[in-house]
C-alpha cells in the first residue's frame, strides 16, 4: 500500500509499504524508547505492540539525572528483546495482529510539573477506548499536535494508525507551517489543547478539509471555537477530559459534559473521581481516584456540569484561595485579548501576588485589563501586575506553562 | 531615579483608583503618606524589580521612598 502514513517534521514522506517493511524486518524490540524523532518513537510503539513486548516510553528531553531518577539504569534504557521476524502481508494483518495483543502494555510518565514524574502503566484497551474504527474514517488525515511521548499523542497516535490514516507532524511547529501543512495535505483531523490552537489565531484563512476538531488537557473556551469555526467552518467541535492517569474519560459537544456511565465516574463535593480500576497505576486499595479536578454544576438537576480548575493550582492570595483558570478566563473574556497566563509570585511582603501575562490583537493597557477584569472579578482575584507580551510558553504537554 | 519611582507609585496608586501624586519626596511613608496597603506594596516590589532589578524588600522591611532609593542605587 503506497499511502503515505507519516509526513515528519522536516517534510519527509513514509509510506506504509515502508512502515511494514520496517517492521519485517524488526529482529529487536526495544524495551525503553527514549527517541527524538516521532517516526522511530512511533515505530518502536508499533513494534513493542506488534510482538506484546511492555515498552517504557520517556521523553525525549529527560535528562540523563531525570531519568536515574525514575530509576531507569543505562543499561535498561538500551535493553532490547529478541523476536522471530514477522511476515507482515499488508497493513490491514498488521492491524488485527496489534488488536489482538489486548495485553500489551505501555509505561509513561506524567509531564512531571510539579515533582518527580508519576509513572503511569496502560493496557491498548485505555488507547483504544474511544477508538473510531470504520470505512467512515479510512480517509481521514491527522494533524499530529500532540508530544508524541505523552497519553494524548498515544491516544491520537492510534486513532490514526488504526484507521490506517495519513499521520501529519504539527507538533511543536511554528503558526505558518502548521497552516500551511494543513492545505498542503489536506488535513481533516485535529486533535489538540486550546493553547496549540490560540497560537494559529489571528489568521484571515480559511481552511475547509478540517472536519473534525478535539480540544482537550485544559479549560474548554467558548470563544475560542467561535474563533476556530471561523477558520475551519466545516469542522464539528468536540471537547475532552483526559488524564495520563486513565486516558479519555469524558466527551462532550462543548463546555459542558455529564456522566454517561456511572459506574466509572462520579462527582462529591464538586470534585471528579474516577474508578481506580481505569487507572494505569497502584494507588491501594481504594476504590475511587481523586483527579483534583474541580467542577461546578450548571443546571439545576445536577447533571451538567464544567470543568473550573484544579485544586492544586490554586493560588493563595493573603488567605483566598484564587484560580488561575477563572482569572485567565476572564481576561480572555475581553476582545481583544488572544490568550493570558495568571500564576502566583512569592513575595516578601505578603506570601504571594497575582501576576499576568497577555498576549492581545489590538493594542491594550495594563488599566484597560484592570478595568475590564473589575466588572468580572472579585478584588483579591484581579492581577496586581499584567505585562503585555508576545509569546507564553508552554509545557511539554502543549499546555500554558504557570511558573 | 526619583522619578522613576514615581511613576511606578503612581501606577500602583491609579491601579487602586486613587489620584497619582505631583511629587513624591524620601520622607514619604509608604503606608500613611502613599496609602499603600501590604497589597499595594507587594505591587510595588514587582514594579521596582521590573525596572531596577533590585528586590527592595528582601533582606528587611522598608517604611519610606528613601529607604527604597538607598537601595535601588547601592
Amino acid at each position: 500500500m503506497n499511502k503515505v502514513y507519516l509526513v515528519s517534521k522536516d517534510g519527509k514522506q513514509i509510506t506504509y509499504d515502508q512502515l511494514l517493511y520496517d517492521l519485517n524486518q524488526c529482529e529487536f524490540v526495544s524495551q525503553v524508547c527514549y527517541q527524538k524523532d516521532t517516526y522511530s518513537i512511533f515505530l518502536e510503539i508499533i513494534a513493542s505492540a506488534l510482538h506484546g513486548i511492555t515498552l517504557t516510553i520517556l521523553d525525549a528531553d529527560f535528562s540523563s539525572a531525570e531519568i536515574e531518577a525514575l530509576e531507569i539504569s543505562e543499561d535498561t534504557k538500551s535493553r532490547k528483546v529478541k523476536v522471530q521476524k514477522l511476515l507482515l502481508a499488508c497493513i490491514d494483518d498488521l492491524i488485527a495482529k496489534i488488536l489482538s495483543n489486548q495485553d500489551w502494555e505501555l509505561e509513561l510518565f506524567t509531564s512531571g510539573t510539579t515533582g518527580v514524574p508519576k509513572k503511569a502503566k496502560h493496557k491498548l484497551a485505555t488507547f483504544t477506548r474511544y477508538l473510531r474504527k470504520s470505512a467512515k474514517h479510512s480517509s481521514d488525515v491527522w494533524g499530529f499536535a500532540y508530544n508524541p511521548t505523552h497519553i494524548a499523542g498515544i491516544q491520537v497516535f492510534f486513532q490514526a494508525f488504526l484507521n490506517a490514516n495519513t499521520i501529519v507532524d504539527i507538533f511543536g511547529m511554528n503558526r505558518e507551517t502548521i497552516l500551511s501543512r494543513i492545505n498542503e495535505h489536506g488535513i481533516t483531523n485535529l486533535s489538540a489543547t486550546p493553547t496549540y490552537y490560540r497560537m494559529l489565531f489571528p489568521t484571515n484563512n480559511v481552511f475547509l478539509s478540517i472536519r473534525r476538531i478535539t480540544s482537550g488537557g485544559e479549560r474548554f473556551d467558548p470563544k475560542l471555537t467561535a474563533s476556530l469555526l471561523r477558520v475551519f467552518p466545516n469542522a464539528k467541535i468536540s471537547n475532552v477530559y483526559a488524564s495520563t492517569e486513565a486516558g479519555t474519560i469524558l466527551e462532550s459537544r462543548g463546555e459542558y459534559f455529564s456522566i454517561s456511565d456511572a459506574s466509572y465516574c462520579k462527582i462529591e463535593n464538586n470534585r471528579l473521581y474516577i474508578r481506580a480500576e481505569l487507572l494505569g497505576m497502584e494507588i491501594g486499595q481504594i476504590d475511587w481516584y481523586d483527579t483534583g479536578d474541580l467542577v461546578e454544576f450548571v443546571d439545576n438537576d445536577q447533571e451538567e456540569f464544567r470543568f473550573v480548575g484544579r485544586d492544586n493550582e490554586m493560588i493563595n492570595v493573603g488567605g483566598y484561595k484564587a484560580n488561575p483558570s477563572e482569572i485567565e478566563h476572564a481576561l480572555c473574556d475581553h476582545p481583544d485579548v488572544l490568550q493570558a497566563k495568571v500564576w502566583g509570585k512569592t513575595n516578601p511582603v505578603t506570601g504571594t501576588i497575582l501576576m499576568a501575562e497577555v498576549i492581545c490583537s489590538n493594542q491594550l493597557t495594563e488599566r484597560q485589563l484592570r478595568d475590564h477584569l473589575k466588572g468580572l472579578l472579585q478584588d483579591f482575584k484581579i492581577p496586581r501586575v499584567i505585562y503585555i507580551t508576545n509569546e507564553i510558553s508552554t509545557t511539554r504537554s502543549g499546555k500554558i506553562k504557570r511558573t | 531615579m526619583l522619578d522613576t519611582l514615581k511613576k511606578i507609585v503612581n501606577t500602583v496608586r491609579e491601579n487602586k483608583g486613587i489620584d497619582p501624586l505631583d511629587a513624591i519626596t524620601p520622607e514619604n511613608d509608604l503606608r500613611t503618606d502613599l496609602g499603600f496597603d501590604s497589597l499595594d506594596l507587594a505591587e510595588l516590589t514587582v514594579r521596582i524589580e521590573k525596572e531596577t532589578g533590585v528586590d527592595v524588600f528582601a533582606d528587611s522591611f522598608v517604611i519610606t521612598i528613601g529607604e527604597i532609593l538607598a537601595k535601588i542605587s547601592k
